[in-house]
């Protein structure tokens, strides 16, 4: 990032900051809370402990539903994705499936899981395992065919053209299947906590909403939304450091 | 062949859902002739369109209004790198935003009635129509407007009759994505304070039988569904160069 950029970003949030602060100005604190009292109270609360606590246990959660989403959905998604007439079939299935908003999917997870831990992380499996794999079959389908034909010519087998040259071609689309399904289960993760059983983060903003602490509560939606951003900048970095063949803007 | 392939798709999902459903039975997974006869009892009971009728309206203020302000806000930062520079960082930060995260500050500033769900609604599509039309906007080929502007096309005839027929196709995707989210919000929204639609979701969820869950579901599923297709027949009217160049991006942006 240029000097420049990086100097317009800094303004873009002092500016966003000044106008929340402004428009909180003559509400009460308890509807809106200026950005100065949710600032103050984010530093608080990490410094006393209680919300990386709750964001390290729901973190598990996280991790093991997200994983299942990767082991079962990049495989799957690749397989679903190189034959076009699979993928003519499994269309109109996934595109039904994907019309369904997920948290409708909620009562029936309570039937089958519970309110508890395996309830929330079937809900984070679901939400990301659709966004990758719709990412990733999209990806295997459009890999370029010249590719695949100057493979054959040079005598590449079939394993050797699935390993050596799909793959890699694909892999931009994985890291972006990635990317969209860990924000997705993020989402999933703090959804699952409000919606099943209240528990860690979800909990701790059911409380400060019956106390009406509207800066407690928009403490914890900026650590979300600042965590998501992290998560998304450590696997664009890490997609940069693996693939630097593959030039993004 | 694409529609047998499709065909057989639907058909081979019924058959597997049908076999899941008699072996694991109804109170866990109903199967699709159980729920297809709950769901005429259903219809014919006209509980379900009355709601879902009612959330709906909700749902189409807050997506109109997220349409109507999110289109050239987008626009704005494809265009101009100021608006793109100061507006980037609140997009970004907008977008991993977890729309049930908002619930419970929503209904403290909003209350549960209209405007609490339409709010909702607003916040979650807004961001998604902004960045879709942001990348479009800012996509678009340099050499277009260079040859308008060339030929004496003032900036305001660039903006109208070159710039603008170049956005359709991402102004009907940004609707489609927008849509996908508002219908998302409308039911996290009301399933989190029981009401409208997402209400009788929660409530059929108590049932002994998951057959009037899945109808719920499965009526959910055909407003998407048919959204999505008025949206892509609108489109074709408007911009028939639409096809070509949304389906070459792919049809499977989240």
């Amino acid at each position: 990032m240029s000097v420049r950029a990086l100097g317009l970003t800094v303004l873009s949030i002092a500016l966003g900051l000044l106008l929340w602060q402004w428009a909180a100005w003559d509400v009460s604190r308890v509807v809106f809370a200026p950005p100065s009292a949710v600032l103050a109270r984010l530093a608080a609360d990490v410094a006393s402990g209680v919300l990386l606590k709750a964001l390290v246990d729901s973190l598990v959660t996280l991790a093991l539903g997200f994983g299942l989403a990767v082991v079962i959905g990049l495989p799957l998604g690749f397989a679903i994705g190189r034959s076009a007439r699979v993928a003519a079939m499994f269309d109109p299935v996934l595109n039904a499936i994907y019309a369904i908003p997920p948290v409708a999917m909620v009562p029936f997870l309570i039937i089958w899981f519970g309110l508890f831990f395996e309830a929330r992380v079937a809900l984070v499996f679901l939400m990301s395992f659709f966004e990758i794999l719709v990412t990733v079959a999209a990806g295997a389908r459009n890999v370029d065919p010249l590719l695949i034909a100057a493979g054959r010519s040079f005598g590449a087998d079939r394993v050797r053209l699935v390993t050596r040259v799909m793959l890699p071609a694909s892999l931009p689309f994985v890291f972006a299947a990635l990317r969209v399904g860990l924000v997705r289960g993020i989402n999933a993760m703090i959804t699952a906590e409000l919606f099943f059983a209240a528990v860690n983060l979800g909990a701790l903003m059911k409380q400060r909403a019956q106390r009406f602490d509207t800066a407690g509560l928009l403490a914890i939606i900026v650590l979300l939304a600042l965590f998501g951003l992290a998560a998304q900048g450590g696997l664009k970095g890490l997609e940069a450091r693996l693939l630097p063949w593959h030039v993004r803007r | 062949m694409n529609l047998r392939h499709q065909l057989a798709g639907i058909a081979v999902a019924l058959v597997v859902w049908e076999a899941a459903g008699r072996a694991v039975g109804v109170d866990l997974f109903a199967p699709p002739s159980v729920v297809l006869s709950e769901y005429v009892t259903l219809l014919r009971e006209g509980q379900i369109l009355h709601e879902l009728a009612g959330s709906l309206r909700q749902m189409i203020v807050g997506y109109g209004l997220a349409c109507a302000v999110g289109i050239p806000i987008g626009v704005a930062m494809g265009r101009s790198r100021i608006a793109d520079a100061l507006l980037h960082p609140w997009l970004s930060m907008f977008v991993v935003t977890s729309v049930a995260s908002l619930v419970p500050l929503f209904i403290l500033v909003f209350g549960t009635g209209f405007w609490f769900r339409a709010a909702i609604v607003f916040v979650a599509s807004i961001w998604y129509v902004i960045l879709t039309v942001y990348q479009g906007a800012r996509g678009i080929e340099p050499r277009f407007i260079d040859v308008g502007r060339s030929f004496g096309a003032s900036r305001w005839r660039a903006f109208r009759d070159i710039l603008l027929p170049a956005l359709y196709p991402y102004v009907i995707t940004a609707m489609r994505i927008g849509l996908v989210h508002a219908i998302r919000a409308m039911v996290v929204a009301e399933m989190f304070i029981i009401v409208g639609y997402g209400g009788m979701i929660y409530r059929a969820g108590l049932a002994t039988s998951t057959a009037p869950l899945l109808a719920l579901l499965v009526t959910l599923m055909l407003v998407g569904v048919i959204a999505n297709a008025l949206l892509r027949g609108g489109a074709r009217l408007v911009a028939p160069w639409y096809e070509k160049r949304v389906t070459s991006a792919g049809s499977a942006v989240p």
